[in-house]
C-alpha cells in the first residue's frame, strides 16, 4: 500500500485512522474539482493526495473546469478582491462566471458521495449538485475581503453542507458549518524527501552557491509582501558580526506582473555584494529548493502578509528552525521560542538570525522540535485524515462527537 | 488472572470548527464568553492541554490577554482558573466573566488588539476511534501507558473526567483490577498542573511502582 510508505514518518494514529476511514468509506466516490491541473499549491497537493485516497479503496476523482480568458481574468479579479484588493466585477462578469460553470456542470460527472470544490472559480457548481456531501474548500486569505465580492461568492458557498478554511480568522459567518483544515506538505515529494549529501552538494554546485560559510535562506516569490528587501537589510546587520551568505530563491510567477519589477528592485538593492545570491529558479525546481533548505543554517520567511506560508513547514521538516513574520498562517507553524522565532521587524530578524548562527546547539534543538511539530500537524496524511473524517461525519448526522 | 474486563484504548483527533464569533478587545471578549456555546468554552479551556507546547498560560483566553492585549495581570488571573474544579461549564463561564469584570473595574481600559490578532472563537468536532490496543492486566497496562499515543491519554484522562466525572484509567484499575490504592494515586494527579506527557510520566511511575512491589518476593 502507498500508505505504508508513510509508516515511521507520519504519526501512527493518523495512519490508523486513515485505514479505519478507508474501511468505512470503501468503494464510495470522492470528487475534487478545481480550475488547474498544474501550477499552484492546490494542484500540487491534489496530485499527491489523490493516489493516497485511492489507495484506501475510495474512488477518488479529480476534475478541472474549463473556461476562456474572460472567465480566468474575472476569477483572478475575484481572487484578488477576496484577498482585499479593490477590484470591479461587473454583472456581465458574474453572469459569465455562472455560465461557464453551467457549461462545465454539463460536461463533468458531478455524481459522487462527497464533492470538494476548491476556491472561487468552480464555486457555482453547487447549483448543479446531485446528492452527496458538498464541501467548499477556500484556500485564500479571506480575512479582509472586498465585501461586495465576498457576499456574492458566499451566496454560493452557503448552499454547501460545509465550508473549509485554512485558518480560523478566514472563516465567515455563513450559517453553515465552517471547518478549519490547514494545508500540508508531502514528506515523500521531491521538495521534501530526504536527499543524500552528494545530491545536496551537486545541487549547490549547479546553483553556484558556495558551501563554505553559513547560509541564510529565504525561499519565496519576488513579492513585496515577502519583504525581500527587509531580508537583505537583516542580513547586512548580521554580516557585521558573522561571515555568512544570503540566498534569496524564488520562481517567476506568470500570474504576477509585479514579480519582475520586485526582482529588479531586489537585485539593485543587493548591489555588488558577492555573498548575496539571488536565484530565479524555473518551475519544477523542487529538488533544488529541497537542497537549499537542507544546506541552509538559518531559514527566514519574513513575510509582511501571508496566506499560509507552507515554505515554513517545508523548512521545519528539514530540521531547520525558522524565523518568520508574525502574519497569516506563520504563527500556526512557528511556536515562538520553541520551534523558531516570530519577528515583527528587520531588527528582530537580524537579532534572531545572529542567535541561531552563534548557538548551534539551540539551533539544532529547536530544529528537531520544529520537525516533530510539523510531523504531528502539517503532513499530507493529516490533511487526508481531516477530509475523510468530515465527510464521514457529514454522512452520519454532522454531530460534534463522532465514534468510528 | 487479574481481570475479566479488558481495557480498550481509544484515540482522539479533532477538527476545528469556527464558532462564528470574534473579539477585538476585552469588552467584546467578555460579551462573547457570556453567550458562546459550551463547546467553544470547552475547547478554549479544557482542550488547551492538548497543545504540544503549554507555556505559561493554561487556556486560550489567558494566552490572548497576555500575548495580544499584553495585559499580564489579567493573563495570570485567567491562567489561574482551574476548569477541573467545576461541575458544569456554566460555572467555568461565570468564573471567567468574574475575573474579566473585576479587571475591567480596577484597571485602565485595555487597548484594542492589532488587526489580525483578534480572538476567534472555535469549537471542535471530535473523532474517537480504537487505538488497536487492549490490555488485560497491570503489566500490559504499564507497557501501553508508556507507548500509547498522547491523544489516547488526553481522551481517557482529561476528557473522560468531563464526560464521566472520573478518568477512565483509574476507574478501570479500580473496578476491573480491584487496585483501589493505585486508582486513588492516579486520581490524585492534578490534571491542571501537567501536560499530557507529564500525566503519562506520573501514571507510569505510579503503575511501575505497584508492579515492582507486586513482583518482589522478599
Amino acid at each position: 500500500m502507498l500508505l505504508d510508505h508513510y509508516s515511521g514518518i507520519a504519526p501512527t494514529g493518523d495512519l490508523l485512522l486513515l485505514r479505519r476511514l478507508g474501511e468505512l468509506l470503501q468503494g464510495k466516490t470522492f470528487l475534487h474539482v478545481n480550475s488547474t491541473r498544474s501550477g499552484g499549491g492546490v494542484a500540487e497537493t491534489l496530485q499527491r493526495m489523490l493516489p493516497l485516497i485511492r489507495d484506501l479503496g475510495i474512488n477518488a476523482r479529480w476534475e478541472v473546469i474549463e473556461g476562456d480568458m474572460f472567465f480566468f481574468d474575472t476569477t483572478k479579479k475575484m481572487h484578488n478582491a477576496l484577498q482585499g484588493n479593490r477590484e470591479y466585477i461587473s454583472e456581465e462578469m458574474w453572469g459569465h462566471h455562472f455560465g461557464v460553470n453551467r457549461i462545465n456542470a454539463g460536461k463533468i460527472n458531478l455524481e459522487a458521495d462527497a464533492v470538494l470544490i476548491h476556491d472561487p472559480q468552480p464555486v457555482p457548481l453547487v447549483e448543479f449538485r446531485r446528492g452527496g456531501c458538498w464541501f467548499w474548500r477556500c484556500h485564500i486569505d479571506v480575512s479582509n475581503p472586498v465585501r461586495e465580492v465576498s457576499d456574492r461568492i458566499m451566496r454560493y458557498s452557503k448552499k454547501y453542507d460545509a465550508a473549509i478554511f485554512s485558518v480560523s480568522k478566514f472563516a465567515q459567518a455563513l450559517g453553515i458549518d465552517e471547518l478549519i483544515i490547514p494545508p500540508s506538505i508531502d514528506p515523500l515529494s521531491d521538495k521534501n524527501r530526504k536527499l543524500t549529501d552528494t545530491e545536496i552538494s551537486e545541487a549547490l554546485e549547479r546553483l553556484g552557491v558556495p558551501a563554505d560559510r553559513p547560509m541564510i535562506l529565504q525561499v519565496s516569490r519576488f513579492d513585496r509582501f515577502k519583504d525581500p528587501i527587509g531580508v537583505i537589510q537583516a542580513y547586512r546587520m548580521v554580516k557585521k558580526y558573522n561571515n555568512c551568505i544570503l540566498v534569496l530563491a524564488g520562481s517567476p510567477a506568470t500570474d504576477d506582473p509585479e514579480g519582475a519589477a520586485v526582482l529588479g528592485e531586489v537585485t539593485a538593492y543587493a548591489a555588488d555584494d558577492p555573498d548575496i545570491h539571488i536565484l530565479l529558479l524555473p518551475p519544477f525546481s523542487d529538488k533544488y529548493i529541497n537542497a537549499l533548505q537542507r544546506a541552509a543554517t538559518v531559514i527566514l520567511q519574513k513575510s509582511l502578509k501571508e496566506g499560509f506560508g507552507l515554505t515554513v513547514s517545508e523548512a521545519m521538516w528539514k530540521g531547520k528552525p525558522v524565523i518568520g513574520g508574525a502574519t497569516g498562517g506563520i504563527p500556526l507553524q512557528i511556536v515562538h521560542g520553541v520551534t523558531g522565532f516570530l519577528v515583527h521587524s528587520v531588527e528582530g530578524a537580524a537579532f534572531r538570525t545572529r542567535q541561531f548562527l552563534n548557538n548551534p546547539d539551540m539551533t539544532k534543538r529547536m530544529g528537531e522540535k520544529g520537525r516533530e511539530y510539523i510531523r504531528k500537524n502539517f503532513l499530507i496524511t493529516r490533511q487526508v485524515r481531516d477530509y475523510l473524517s468530515i465527510w464521514y461525519r457529514g454522512e452520519n448526522g454532522g454531530k460534534g462527537v463522532v465514534e468510528l | 488472572m487479574e481481570t475479566t474486563t479488558p481495557f480498550e484504548f481509544k484515540q482522539y483527533v479533532s477538527v476545528l470548527k469556527a464558532a462564528g464569533q470574534r473579539a477585538g478587545n476585552l469588552r467584546e471578549l467578555r460579551e462573547v464568553i457570556a453567550v458562546v456555546s459550551d463547546d467553544s468554552l470547552f475547547h478554549h479551556t479544557y482542550q488547551y492541554f492538548l497543545k504540544d507546547h503549554v507555556l505559561e498560560y493554561t487556556n486560550d483566553f489567558a494566552y490572548w490577554a497576555g500575548e495580544s492585549l499584553e495585559e499580564r495581570v489579567l493573563a495570570e488571573q485567567l491562567s489561574n482558573i482551574d476548569p477541573y474544579i467545576f461541575n458544569h461549564i456554566d460555572e467555568l463561564r461565570r468564573a471567567l466573566l468574574s475575573v474579566i469584570d473585576t479587571y475591567l473595574e480596577g484597571f485602565p481600559e485595555p487597548r484594542q488588539a492589532l488587526s489580525g490578532e483578534e480572538f476567534y472563537f472555535n469549537e471542535t468536532v471530535s473523532f474517537i476511534f480504537p487505538a488497536g490496543i487492549r490490555v488485560k492486566n497491570l503489566a500490559e497496562f504499564l507497557i501501553a501507558m508508556r507507548y500509547i499515543d498522547p491523544s489516547a491519554i488526553y481522551y481517557h484522562f482529561y476528557e473522560a473526567r468531563v464526560r464521566l466525572g472520573v478518568d477512565d484509567l483509574s476507574a478501570w484499575v479500580e473496578t476491573s483490577l480491584g487496585r483501589k490504592q493505585l486508582a486513588e494515586r492516579i486520581r490524585s494527579i492534578d490534571p491542571f498542573m501537567h501536560s499530557v506527557e507529564g500525566i503519562r510520566e506520573h501514571i507510569v511511575e505510579a503503575v511501575e511502582d505497584k508492579v515492582r512491589r507486586d513482583m518482589e518476593v522478599l
